[in-house]
């Protein structure tokens, strides 16, 4: 991984000069309503005969029980699953507890689901390696959204706010007999963008969309707009920018970059959120 | 506090809609950012020179058309970014009616600082 000197995060394999703490310094639970604090879970043994075995601590919530969210731990037989941390999940499911619940589909890091914070960081369980996680490692839900269950977060809102870019292809031009063409270098511009995977491990380790998530559009909704902007066949930039520029939709992004840091695909919101302010000055000036 | 509201995914998301501005606001506070650097230089630079002067010889200084210029424009730009800068913190964490007197009582207090600080360069400069 290339180690920079650089103050400005351009992908989320730069590891950092200074490594941060794992966790701000304040104690767990600081400040948390009382139905909400993280207790202590069981422990699941590994089973005997399990030569290499590794701790997983894996967060638990049943939103309709009247349990607040544990902590499990699970001991891992290293030997009888897969190298990702997905694969512990699903030898979890298997084989100790069948209600440990989470979403995945491709196993490739294509699709998505399968975002949750590992180790403090956002990431797909499918795509990082059981080797290079902490001893023990954590795990829990992508954060700040409403939980359904386990490491299943409720993404109702960050979809809406992605529905609401209009993520799709705008003409007015009457649609051509033919496919719509395209000049090779305007199709490059679309290269780090077209490959978001709508993870949401970016949005969800955005700071200003902690605090206002709810008005600001957050790093994904507004790599995706950026996306259609910057697209030489779509006839909607006017309109487009005229929905993004608001003090809360875009101008909440302070380029804290915790969203590039986070990017299990390497992309960078933070240089799309300043490409569509940039477009603003081109229009403003 | 959470206020349950029976409404759809994206009539939440939309709320009252895009303000279409946004951009005054966030080019002016880099606008002001840059134009501080050399008032801010020049501030630095003059106090450290000045660490020896006697109140006298500072005022007689400070008199001089340049540095009058220059403490306005510092003041001017000082103040006028701060408002901005604030702005920006007060409405990230502050989500209630506490806003909207936040925002008022910062505006008042830049622009009060940036009065006291041009009438009494004034007043130095002009021998009042
Ligand atoms: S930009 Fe990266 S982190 Fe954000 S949703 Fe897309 S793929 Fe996921
Ligand atoms: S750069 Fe902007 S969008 Fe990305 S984490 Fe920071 S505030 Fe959020
Ligand atoms: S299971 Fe599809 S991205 Fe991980």
């Amino acid at each position: 991984m290339p180690r920079t000197n650089a103050f400005i995060v351009r992908a989320s394999d730069q590891v950092p000069k200074h490594p941060l703490l794992k966790r701000f310094p304040v104690p767990r639970n600081f400040g948390v309503t009382p139905g909400s604090r993280i207790e202590r879970g069981r422990t699941w043994a590994a089973p005997a005969g399990a030569v290499r075995t590794k701790a997983f601590e894996i967060y638990r919530y049943d939103p309709d029980g009247d349990d607040n969210p544990r902590l499990d731990t699970f001991e891992v037989d290293l030997d009888a699953c897969g190298p990702m941390v997905l694969d512990v999940l699903i030898w979890i499911k298997n084989n100790v507890d069948p209600t440990l619940t989470f979403r995945r589909s491709c196993r490739e890091g294509i699709c998505g689901s399968c975002a949750m914070n590992i180790d403090g960081t956002n990431w797909l369980a499918c795509t990082r390696y059981i080797e290079e996680t902490g001893a023990p490692a954590q795990i829990y839900p992508l954060a700040n959204m409403r939980i359904i269950k386990d490491l299943v977060p409720d993404l109702t809102h960050v979809l809406a706010q992605y529905e609401m870019i209009e993520p799709w292809l705008q003409t007015t031009t009457p649609a051509p007999d033919r496919e719509r063409l395209q000049a090779p270098e305007d199709r490059a511009k679309l290269d780090g963008y077209y490959e978001c995977i709508l993870c949401f491990c970016c949005t969800s380790g955005c700071p200003s969309h902690w605090w206002n998530g709810d008005r600001f559009l957050g790093p994904a909704a507004l790599l995706q707009a950026w996306r259609w902007l910057t697209d030489s066949r779509d006839e909607a930039a006017g309109e487009r920018l005229d929905l993004l520029e608001d003090p809360f939709r875009l101008y909440r992004c302070h380029t804290i970059l915790n969203c590039t840091r986070t990017c299990p695909k390497g992309l960078n919101p933070g240089k799309a959120i300043a490409e569509i302010k940039k477009m603003i000055v081109d229009r403003q000036s | 506090m959470t206020r349950y509201r029976i409404q759809t995914p994206l009539g939440r998301a939309v709320g009252l809609g895009s303000a279409k501005s946004g951009f005054g606001h966030w080019w002016t506070e880099r606008i002001t950012a840059i134009a501080l650097v050399l008032p801010a230089i020049w501030f630095a630079a003059s106090l450290i020179a000045h660490t020896g002067t006697d109140y006298e010889t500072f005022i007689h200084w400070l008199a001089k058309p340049i540095n009058t210029v220059m403490m306005v424009l510092l003041l001017v730009t000082l103040f006028w970014h701060a408002a901005l800068g604030l702005q920006v913190v007060i409405e990230d964490y502050v989500h209630s009616v506490a806003k909207i007197w936040a925002l008022i009582v910062m505006r008042f207090a830049c622009f009060a600082l940036a009065a006291v600080g041009i009438i009494a360069t004034l007043r130095i400069a002009l021998g009042a």
